[in-house]
């Protein structure tokens, strides 16, 4: 794939994208704007809020698993007022519910699509904007309104959602959980879905059209890949979601029964729903770990100062896993009573796409393989990824069995599985791109020291957290009791419950160090470099900290990809280990451009 | 464009699988005890959505040609066209509800207005994006033919505009096309 570029296609991608002027009134500046620098940093504030609610229910869950029937303490009078601070149970079935939702849709998307799709994509790739910067604006807008609609959904009758984060009918209509919280909350998923296809368009469109000149494909950022096919999977699933969404809200409030059956009268059909969620939620994993993916293959290179190790197989593995998402999503329905010949097509594509992953998993660890490895906070951020990803995938294959998922299914090794996985692998791997990022988005730099402490309590926290809830499932604890210890085959669990909660208490409390950081440093910490980490993405060697307006005053000319270290030629020539993408060797010329490696 | 109707084209898939999955479980269709439904309206109505979509293709010719008001003359009785097979929507739904078919009323209703009525509001999106192009292209035509420059002209009038305009043929279409799967599958089969 040679491709040699002339001056003309040079000039020409600079016309297509012209530069914004800086708008100078308050409101098109800081509210309404439609710079992707600023309104990334309006998803980050959205979500970081929302992932603080979402934390507060999840250690809400831990003390009702650890201590039932105790009042919680200090926000608990607050919080549960007409039983002295004890949770009941249909609050219960809320806050687990509501936790779930608002983690995966209004908490992490938010952070990792939201924020670092919107800031990393045109600076990775060298463009001015986004293709669609009003779209961009509008998706925030759309977003926030979802967001809206969540916080609400907490102050009407009967409280918020509380079907579970799945929310399967029959127990999702009317006869099941009444109310119009429930209603408001599946509003607010096809509202957020509006803002993520948006998000969408615009991040396929600017990608296929606005890479700077000789940034080919396989010169790009793998998170720029990882961004950008979750964009695809996202153009194309969240619709999904959207349209069971639709139908269960026609049929709590129109009378439709798309869905409603049995007792309740109607001929609709409550499994067809969990088709339609699947079809949505498997490839939804994907779509909150492939820019994790994207950014940790970056982060070894970056850290290990080591070329990405066979960065190409990490490019076609991630597309593999695009492709294959789409099809295994029935082993989330192996106990619907599906045909057992259906179960094992599905067993086996499922474990079929552990292949590519693995191919990640080794490239990385072969990536750092001999290294002069640099554990900056990012890099320890991006190990802990590794590490709860490796045990998180290790321990679905027991769920993609069909066998073994006949037991384990419904239970909390469910629950430990998909929190190691997708849960503390985003959760991680967002830090690891926020203390990233982070000096290039506010030009100022993170205590290091700080930022130490935070990852230890966060890695060994969702390290013992989930592990803990594997145990617990294992041994036989189904997920979602609201008193697990009634059960007297699983009464003896409770020591084991209630050291997990302490790990989670410690896990919430290491939290604070990120907040003390964060502010600090926005407010107070040291003035960032250009190019922070030494590294050779564009937007370190080719963009202030914090990057101008138009990004950039001429759009660079990429002549190599993105994971040039310790190039003896370079170290020779140069005497650094590490060369930009668009930095010229002495004697290249730039006049015209050629793809010459690929 | 694409990427936006990619993700239309799978909410209206997925409201079609929906359709055929309680279809493929009822005893019998339509569901005993409720009339047929209509053919005649559905009918004529697939002879307005096409023809609005020949009008279309005709208006994005004369504007490539350089015949603006043609273009624009084309572009309205699009956008009649479109007002046309709302309306006559509207009266399919009142014909069904004069003959017991009603959204509560079990499989069919549920799926027959659920689906026609989300249809239905794609397509007045589309006649809002042409009532809002024909605003310009009006002003466009009216200015040239008066001789004098309109305020807003240095916005590039037409020209400006006819990337917007076959973007909204793109999607024009495509809701054409979506409305003649709904009718043979709902209507005809």
């Amino acid at each position: 794939m040679s491709s040699v570029m002339t001056k003309a296609d040079v000039e020409a991608a600079q016309h297509l994208q012209h530069a914004h002027v800086e708008p100078k009134d308050f409101l098109r500046r800081y509210v309404f704007s439609i710079d992707h620098k600023y309104i990334a940093k309006q998803f980050l504030w959205a979500g970081l809020i929302f992932l603080l609610v979402g934390g507060i229910l999840a250690m809400l869950i831990r003390w009702q698993w650890a201590f039932p029937m105790k009042p919680v303490p200090g926000v608990g009078k607050m919080l549960f007022p007409h039983t002295g601070g004890v949770i009941t149970p249909p609050a219960y079935n809320s806050i687990f519910t509501m936790h779930g939702l608002i983690m995966i849709f209004f908490a992490i998307t938010p952070i990792m699509i939201g924020c670092f799709g919107n800031f990393c994509i045109p600076l990775m790739i060298g463009a001015r904007d986004m293709a669609f910067p009003r779209l961009n604006m509008y998706s925030f807008w759309v977003f926030l309104l979802s967001q809206m609609l969540v916080t609400a959904s907490f102050f009407v009758e009967l409280g918020a959602a509380a079907a579970g984060w799945t929310t399967y009918p029959p127990l999702s209509t009317n006869v099941g959980t009444p109310g119009l919280g429930q209603s408001l909350v599946v509003l607010a998923l096809f509202v957020t879905g509006i803002a993520s296809i948006m998000g969408a368009i615009n991040y396929i469109t600017t990608v296929i059209r606005f890479r700077a000149p000789g940034m080919t494909w396989m010169r790009m950022p793998a998170t720029v890949w990882g961004l950008w096919l979750t964009s695809i999977l996202n153009a194309l699933f969240v619709p999904v979601l959207g349209s069971a969404g639709l139908m269960l809200l026609f049929d709590r409030h129109f009378g439709t029964q798309f869905f409603v059956t049995g007792a309740a009268g109607g001929i609709g059909d409550p499994i067809l729903f969990q088709h339609l969620f699947w079809i949505f939620g498997h490839p939804e994993v994907y779509i909150l770990i492939l820019p994790i993916w994207g950014f940790v293959i970056d982060f070894m290179s970056f850290f290990a100062r080591k070329p990405a190790y066979w960065y190409k197989g990490s490019v076609f593995a991630m597309i593999a896993v695009t492709v294959l998402s789409a099809v295994v999503y029935g082993h989330h329905m192996f106990v619907t009573g599906m045909s057992p010949l259906l179960g094992q097509a599905f067993m086996l594509l499922t474990l079929v796409i552990s292949v590519p992953a693995e191919v990640l998993f080794l490239n990385w660890l072969h990536t750092m393989w001999k290294g002069s490895i640099r554990l900056t906070v990012p890099m320890l951020f991006a190990l802990g990824t590794v590490f709860v990803f490796g045990l998180g995938g290790l321990t679905g294959i027991y769920l993609g069995t069909i066998s073994t998922d006949l037991y384990l299914h419904d239970t909390m090794w469910v629950v430990g599985h998909f929190h190691l996985t997708m849960a503390s692998a985003a959760f991680l791997g967002s830090f690891a791109a926020l203390y990233f990022w982070f000096p290039k988005m506010f030009g100022r730099q993170m205590n290091q020291k700080l930022g130490n402490v935070h990852f230890w309590f966060s890695a060994i926290g969702v390290t013992a957290v989930f592990c803990g809830q594997l145990l617990a499932g294992y041994n036989g604890q189904q997920r979602r009791l609201y008193d697990p210890f009634q059960y007297t085959y699983i009464a003896h669990l409770r020591g084991l419950n209630q050291l997990t909660s302490y790990f989670a208490f410690a896990l919430m409390l290491g939290q604070l160090a990120f907040i003390v950081n964060f502010f600090h440093a926005i407010f107070a910490g040291k003035k960032a470099e250009k190019n922070a980490w030494d590294v050779g993405t564009l937007e370190w060697t080719h963009c202030d900290s914090p990057p101008v307006y138009h990004n950039f005053d001429d759009i660079p000319t990429v002549l190599r990809g993105p994971h040039e270290y310790n190039h003896p030629e370079v170290l020779e020539k140069l005497g650094k280990d590490w060369i930009g993408q668009a930095e010229r060797m002495p004697g290249e010329t730039g006049e015209v451009i050629v793809a010459a490696a690929e | 464009m694409v990427v936006a109707l990619g993700s239309f084209g799978i909410l209206f898939a997925c409201l079609l699988f929906m359709y055929a999955a309680l279809r493929s479980q009822a005893v019998a269709w339509p569901p005993p005890g409720l009339p047929e439904l209509p053919l005649f309206l559905p009918l004529v109505n697939t002879g307005v959505i096409a023809g609005s979509s020949a009008m279309f293709v005709l208006a994005l010719d004369a504007l490539e040609g350089g015949r603006r008001s043609r273009a624009v003359g084309f572009i309205a009785s699009t956008f009649a066209l479109g007002c046309v097979f709302v309306g006559l929507q509207l009266l399919l739904w009142s014909r069904l509800a004069d003959a017991g078919i009603t959204m509560r009323t079990g499989a069919l209703g549920t799926v027959v207005y659920v689906l026609t009525a989300l249809h239905a509001l794609h397509v007045v999106g589309g006649i809002l994006a042409l009532a809002y192009w024909l605003a310009f292209g009006l002003r466009d035509v009216l200015a040239s033919a008066i001789g004098g420059a309109v305020r807003g002209g240095s916005r590039g009038g037409l020209a400006a505009h006819s990337t917007m305009l076959r973007l909204c043929g793109m999607y024009w279409h495509f809701v054409g096309v979506v409305w003649v799967v709904m009718f043979v599958t709902m209507f005809l089969l």
